[in-house]
């Protein structure tokens, strides 16, 4: 039996339940495993999919029928999305397949590689009613070779922050805070601009530190090589790709930003902690990360509200690498991801009803993410709590997402490595090009294309 | 079978039996599995596909100039470099140099005041190596905020940033500082048993400290020293987790175990490439196996494994 067909069936009985009629009852508890970090960042993640089967029960009771989800919920405490996923997947390889999945995007490659992700194109169209409403450009992000493998939660949007007081101590005045984001956006703002505005910060004696970025491997970066022109993934042939030219240029310019003094040289060996009192702390000019950073700058500068917040920081998308280019963000997606179980079906299902509006919103006001469906902006829960995600809904139009390739994790950490060995001065840009280009030959081999 | 027999083959089995177990199950069966996945393309999903020598291809690149027609990939032989360096420099300072210091000096002292430097020296040993990893964090971070630069600014120095400029030397400290007390109780141990007769005697010749050092404890040490050799030799070489904590997987600190840990376990590394990772572990285990086999013969540690002539005592 298809998926289609499988929900038709689900659809009817229900309807035969409703309308009065009495379907046939049997006692069975329908297990779902669901395979879920432990991150305080987002506990409705799973949550919503638990009270998806409450709600589930409650319509199978009151259709007289003995049958009940029972959601297990494996835990697990991997330290990152990354190594979660390498957990999911050895245990797959042993049989212990979930049912639903909450993972980073790009593994969808992977899990599908390995038999692990079911195909969701036909309970999408089966279900059409219930995924009207997501953001197109999120169903990017659950692709593999033209067809969908999961189910977009949560979305975000990452910038470069920055500091208006520090510009202001610098000597900027309003009018040129106010122009930055728009000269940003027509291109005329450069990457070298950012980093000479952020020296400037430091030699004016306004900042300590002219901007940071994240101290360790991720998705970050993706946004200031696609603004040199990488195009980090080939969607005909599904391989993942690299430009040298353009890798030169990417650290060329990290290079430049070292040597003008707006970036610490010694960034890559940074603690989390230290990146953040480093921006948090008002010392730092400018950030490169993410949206779900404004409570804890609310917290951290002691703001209240939208107004105090964008007369405080203001939000660039990663600039275009030269003048008249185009600036770059990127989005990284949690999805759920439905395993090729028996109970594919019944899971497929949980997951519709958990991205419905009123679920996903109580996650993503909570945990300052972007929602997945375009009407989610109009509650009033986002209109009153979820200012700064409206702000930011329209800078997804830049959006870059990751890879669904299965060697990203490895391209991401040889890539950094020349970031690491330049921003330190251990290598000029053109020996970490060749250094790294020699790495993704040998380790990524077939995998990666690579383009002059 | 006679009862005896019996009796013999049952008592070696209850003797020998655990000690047996563990060194297959622990040491022999890992060495096994790891030398079987090396030749794999094991990779995330834990699925063998197919045997194969792609793994250690991996480390080395063709050249036409070199000898079998190929070299060593930079990135490995630069981790063979600095796994070299670190041993070595750990090694010398301090598992052996700066613990041979602390057992003389500690052993000089009236026994209290020994036995509470070494109980200090034997501190980090007892941390959780988190802890550890974090206080030296807090020592060498590069702000106002390290314990090291707040040092100097008292003496009107100015900060200096260990992690980005001497790599090496932050790891080498942060694993010297532990592994000295291990050297330091054996041999504390050791001039401990040196009979207290000798003293005396070389005292009445009129010998002074260092004579005393050179002539009678240094002669009595010979195979503690080398025992601590090649045992830490080979600790060392696999080590890694205070390199991890305390710099994350950092190119200057990129050792031969380090690479083997980011290539497959490590969060946020690109990891799960496991067969690589076990290709390079290989190579560590027959490094590890060539050098401990020379130390072996250097020292003439055979000698102290055989069988005393006489009986002592």
């Amino acid at each position: 039996m298809t998926l289609t067909s499988k929900f038709t069936t689900l659809g009817a009985a229900a309807l035969v339940a409703t309308t009065g009629l009495v379907a046939p009852a049997f006692a069975e508890d329908v297990t779902i495993d669901l395979w879920s970090r432990a991150d305080r960042s987002g506990p409705l993640r799973p949550g919503n999919i638990v009270a998806a089967a409450e709600q589930l029960n409650r319509a199978f009771e009151a259709a007289g029928s003995d049958t009940r989800v029972v959601v297990n919920l494996i835990e697990t405490n991997a330290k990152g999305f990354d190594a979660d996923a390498l957990n999911l997947l050895k245990a797959h390889s042993v049989g212990e397949t979930p049912d639903i999945i909450v993972a980073a995007h790009e593994w969808i490659g992977s899990f599908v590689e390995a038999g692990l992700a079911a195909n969701l194109e036909g309970h999408i169209a089966a279900n059409e009613a219930m995924y009207a409403d997501i953001i197109p450009n999120l169903w990017n992000s659950v692709m593999y070779k033209g067809e969908r493998y999961g189910i977009p939660q949560d979305s975000e949007v990452r910038m470069f922050f920055v500091n208006n007081d520090i510009l202001r101590s610098a000597g900027k005045d309003e009018a040129f805070i106010a122009a930055l984001p728009g000269k940003v956006e027509a291109g005329e703002f450069t990457m070298y601009d950012w980093c000479d505005l952020a020296a400037e910060a430091v030699e004016s004696g306004a900042a300590k530190y002219g901007w940071v970025h994240r101290p360790n491997v991720g998705p970050d970066f993706q946004m200031a090589m696609a603004s040199f022109g990488i195009d980090i993934y080939n969607e005909d042939e599904a391989k993942l790709q690299i430009t040298k030219s353009g890798l030169e240029n990417y650290y060329d310019w990290l290079g430049y930003c070292v040597n003008n003094g707006s970036l610490p040289a010694d960034m890559t060996t940074w603690t989390w902690d230290s990146t953040h009192a480093a921006f948090r702390g008002g010392e730092s000019m400018g950030k490169f990360h993410g949206i779900w950073n404004v409570g804890k700058q609310l917290d951290a500068f002691g703001l209240d509200g939208k107004e105090a917040y964008f007369d405080k920081l203001t939000w660039i998308h990663a600039p275009a690498g030269e003048k008249g280019g185009q600036p770059k963000n990127l989005s990284h997606p949690i999805v759920y991801v439905v395993g090729d179980t028996e109970n594919k079906e019944l899971a497929a299902l949980l997951v519709a009803m958990a991205s419905q509006h009123v679920p996903n919103t109580a996650h993503a006001v909570g945990t300052n993410h972007t929602p997945i469906n375009y009407g989610q902006i109009a509650m009033p829960e986002f209109q009153e709590k979820g200012w700064a995600l409206i702000a930011g809904t329209p800078m997804l139009k830049y959006a870059e997402f990751m890879p669904n390739h299965a060697k990203i994790g490895q391209y991401n950490a040889i890539t950094y490595t020349g970031v690491q060995a330049v921003e330190t001065g251990e290598m000029t840009p053109a020996e970490a090009t060749e250094m790294v280009i020699e790495e993704l030959e040998i380790e990524l081999g077939d995998d990666v294309i690579i383009l002059d | 079978m006679s009862s005896s027999k019996f009796r013999q083959a049952s008592n070696a089995l209850l003797f020998l039996g655990p000690a047996s177990l563990f060194l297959i199950g622990l040491l022999l069966v890992p060495i096994i599995v790891d030398l079987v996945v090396s030749f794999t393309d094991m990779n995330q999903t834990i699925k063998v596909d197919e045997f194969t020598t792609k793994q250690f291809r991996k480390l080395v690149k063709p050249s036409e100039e070199a000898w079998f027609g190929f070299e060593l990939r930079s990135s490995f032989y630069r981790a063979l470099m600095l796994s070299a360096i670190y041993v070595f420099f750990t090694l010398t300072i301090f598992n052996i140099g700066f613990a041979l210091v602390l057992a003389l000096t500690t052993t000089a002292l009236p026994g209290r005041l020994g036995g509470l430097f070494r109980a200090i020296w034997l501190l980090p040993r007892m941390s959780p190596s988190v802890v550890y990893a974090l206080l030296w964090l807090w020592v060498v971070d590069p702000t106002d905020r390290g314990l090291l630069n707040q040092i100097l600014s008292i003496t009107g120095l100015g900060p200096i940033n260990p992690k980005l400029d001497a790599p090496i030397m932050v790891i080498v400290c942060a694993n010297g500082f532990i592994g000295a007390s291990m050297g330091m109780l054996i041999l504390t141990s050791a001039i401990r048993s040196i009979p207290e007769h000798l003293f005396h005697a070389a005292r009445a010749d009129g010998a002074g400290g260092l004579s005393v050092i050179r002539h009678i404890v240094l002669p009595a040490l010979r195979w503690p020293l080398s025992y601590i050799t090649v045992f830490q030799f080979l600790a060392l070489l696999v080590s890694f987790e205070y390199i991890f904590l305390i710099m994350g997987p950092a190119r200057s600190t990129m050792t031969m175990s380090m690479l083997s840990y980011t290539k497959t376990l490590a969060p946020d590394t690109g990891s799960g490439q496991y067969a690589y990772g076990a290709a390079i572990t290989l190579i560590l285990i027959v490094i590890g196996m060539a050098v401990a086999l020379l130390l072996w013969r250097l020292t003439n540690m055979k000698q102290l494994l055989t069988q005393p002539r006489i009986e002592v005592q």
